[in-house]
């Protein structure tokens, strides 16, 4: 590995160190910087203990949660995409790929729909509703539609065209299902789910990044054990199964983490679009020749990417803040289309 | 023996790709498998590889049955180079051919001074050394497919099958190639079965062929009872004879153009 690394002319050290201020500028940033003015001075006399109550307040139990649900999901969108690009070895792959967002939406609908009518008839704002249930609702229909995917393939040899023809058509049943529920509820209180279905950090408390948390430290801790099987799972099924691979279980495994993954995050912050295709593209083409810096480049890229998108949501849009899935579908479609371009 | 096939049989829905396929071969023999396309030489390849489950019959590595043994276990005992694999375009040369390590190293062990021997070993006896450092994709394909044979010669096992390993490349790389498959036989005792069009060079390389039609296997010895047979003008549908242009040289198949047997 030494060798091969001496031999690029970009050193690894510089790569990962850039990396790292990137996570260094744009997370107190995101923490610092808001809507609401809150002076430098005070920030940081909070984030020291101190601060008045108001920035206490603003800092500890807005920003801070909302910072961190961020990074969680941004982490856990961009490890979701490079994980399916590379078994279904479909550089377009990504969570909605596998009707994982699809499902989560189809839940969340059929479950505001459900509890907005047995709801108080006055009830129609979001902090009314049992909106804390959404992340889980969101999480078991992301799963469900993955499992069913995965049953799906199983029928037949599993393989990373059958998954993908596989997925792509359970998305667009639940896909349409959803839009089915949402078309007949015809009612003023669809901008509920409209808000989650932009995928958004709006009002994300504690709860959230707790919720999230386990899911990105299942995910970390067992990416370095599926290190090797992701490189085999990139060739060929034959090819990889005679270099000695398990191919069905590490197959299954890799889709199971990069499910949940995905799922998660589509619970708690609704389904933002295009990080979990954007990220990995960027880390590749950040790495160039270095492939074992793939994975931490895109675990610090997606928690960046999320982190900067949400605060330029902020500041943006000022008091009518733009969902953070707005920003990252704006701002990602042009960097896609020029990392298309640049890459040969 | 390294490898035996008990009247193996392989059926794909209603078709029987492969019916009472048969094989014994000796250590460093290399075997050649001929036969029109569609005759069933990758399907028995793969089903010696373990790759396919036979409907009937048993494939056996130094006494092993293959179906039931991890695919770790099987991989250092047998390497096997399907006919056209795909793999990420932006792979270096050198970390495809380090894939061929993992039935050796795991999920967790180091590369060790024997595992990048082993990489070094390859990439040398492929021509591929000034290469290691090209992505896939700045590869021609004869380069590509010598990348895929180093992958399979750094799993370092004693059977090795090859399905068409000179297709794409040129003559002098196709030269190459049989060359090192010989060398490999000869030298370190690895016992190798390879799916090959050429006949002439089945010929001159093989030390035993097995000739398939429709799944059925017609001819299985010498090649030079095979240029006696006269099989080949029949399953290949073709009008030529055999020639011998060296005393104790292998037979050539001398291909008449321009006539379509009856």
């Amino acid at each position: 590995m030494a060798a091969s690394l001496s031999a690029r002319p970009r050193s690894a050290g510089l790569l990962l160190a850039g990396c790292l201020l990137a996570v260094a500028l744009s997370l107190p940033l995101a923490v610092l910087l808001g809507v609401a003015d809150v002076p430098l001075a005070d920030s940081l006399a909070t984030l020291s203990g101190g601060g008045s109550a108001m920035a206490r307040s603003i800092l500890l139990e807005f920003r801070l949660p909302r910072v961190a649900t961020g990074v969680l999901a941004g982490i856990n969108l961009a490890v979701s995409g490079l994980l399916l690009q590379r078994i279904t070895r479909n550089p377009l792959a990504d969570p909605s790929i596998l009707g994982i967002s699809q499902g989560a939406t189809l839940a969340v609908a059929v479950f505001l729909l459900v509890t907005v009518y047995s709801h108080a008839p006055g009830g129609n704002t979001l902090p009314d509703l049992p909106v804390a249930w959404l992340p889980a609702v969101g999480l078991v229909g992301g799963l469900c539609a993955a499992g069913l995917v995965h049953l799906l393939a199983l029928r037949h040899e599993l393989g990373p065209i059958r998954v993908t023809l596989c997925g792509v058509a359970v998305g667009a049943l639940l896909h349409a299902l959803a839009m089915g529920v949402i078309a007949g509820w015809g009612s003023t209180r669809v901008e509920i789910l409209l808000e989650w279905l932009a995928g958004s950090l709006y009002a994300r408390s504690w709860d959230h990044a707790l919720f999230l948390a386990p899911f990105t430290m299942a995910g970390l801790a067992l990416l370095p054990v599926l290190l090797r099987p992701l490189d085999l799972l990139g060739l060929e099924a034959a090819a990889a199964r005679s270099f000695g691979l398990s191919y069905r279980r590490a197959f299954t495994a890799v889709l199971c983490l990069a499910s949940g993954l995905a799922a998660s995050a589509v619970g708690a912050v609704g389904p933002i679009a295009f990080v979990g295709l954007l990220v990995p593209h960027l880390a590749r083409f950040v790495v160039a020749g270095h492939r074992a810096l793939l994975v931490p480049v895109t675990v610090m890229l997606g928690a960046v990417v999320v982190t900067a998108g949400d605060l330029a949501g902020r500041l943006i849009g000022g008091a009518d803040e733009i969902p953070i899935g707005v920003v990252t579908a704006l701002l990602g479609v042009p960097v896609l289309i020029l990392l298309l371009r640049k890459t040969p | 023996m390294p490898v035996t096939c008990s009247s193996l049989s392989v059926v794909y829905g209603r078709r029987q790709a492969l019916s009472d396929f048969r094989l014994s071969m000796a250590p460093g023999e290399i075997r050649g498998l001929i036969g029109p396309n569609g005759s069933g030489k990758s399907t028995a390849l793969q089903t010696v590889a373990g790759l396919i489950r036979p409907a009937a019959g048993q494939v056996e590595i130094d006494g092993t049955a293959v179906h039931g043994l991890p695919r770790r276990v099987l991989a250092q005992k047998l390497a096997y180079l399907p006919q056209h694999p795909a793999a990420p375009e932006d792979m270096t040369v050198e970390h495809l051919v380090r894939q061929g390590r993992f039935a050796h190293v795991g999920l967790f062990r180091r590369y060790g001074p024997e595992d990048e021997e082993a990489i070094r070993w390859a990439l040398d006896g492929t021509g591929l050394t000034a290469l290691a450092g090209r992505s896939l994709r700045e590869l021609s394909g004869g380069e590509r497919q010598r990348a895929w044979i180093a992958a399979a010669l750094t799993q370092q096992a004693k059977v090795l099958l090859l399905d068409e390993p000179t297709t794409f490349l040129d003559i002098g790389h196709q030269v190459e190639v049989l060359e090192l498959v010989r060398r490999l036989s000869r030298e370190q005792g690895v016992s190798v079965i390879m799916a090959i069009h050429d006949i002439n060079q089945a010929m001159a390389v093989c030390d035993a062929i097995s000739l398939l039609q429709n799944g059925v296997l017609k001819f299985d010895g010498p090649p030079a009872a095979l240029a006696e047979s006269g099989l080949i003008e029949t399953v290949f549908r073709v009008r030529g004879r055999f020639v011998t242009f060296a005393e104790g040289g292998p037979p050539h198949f001398d291909l008449s153009l321009g006539v379509i047997p009856a």
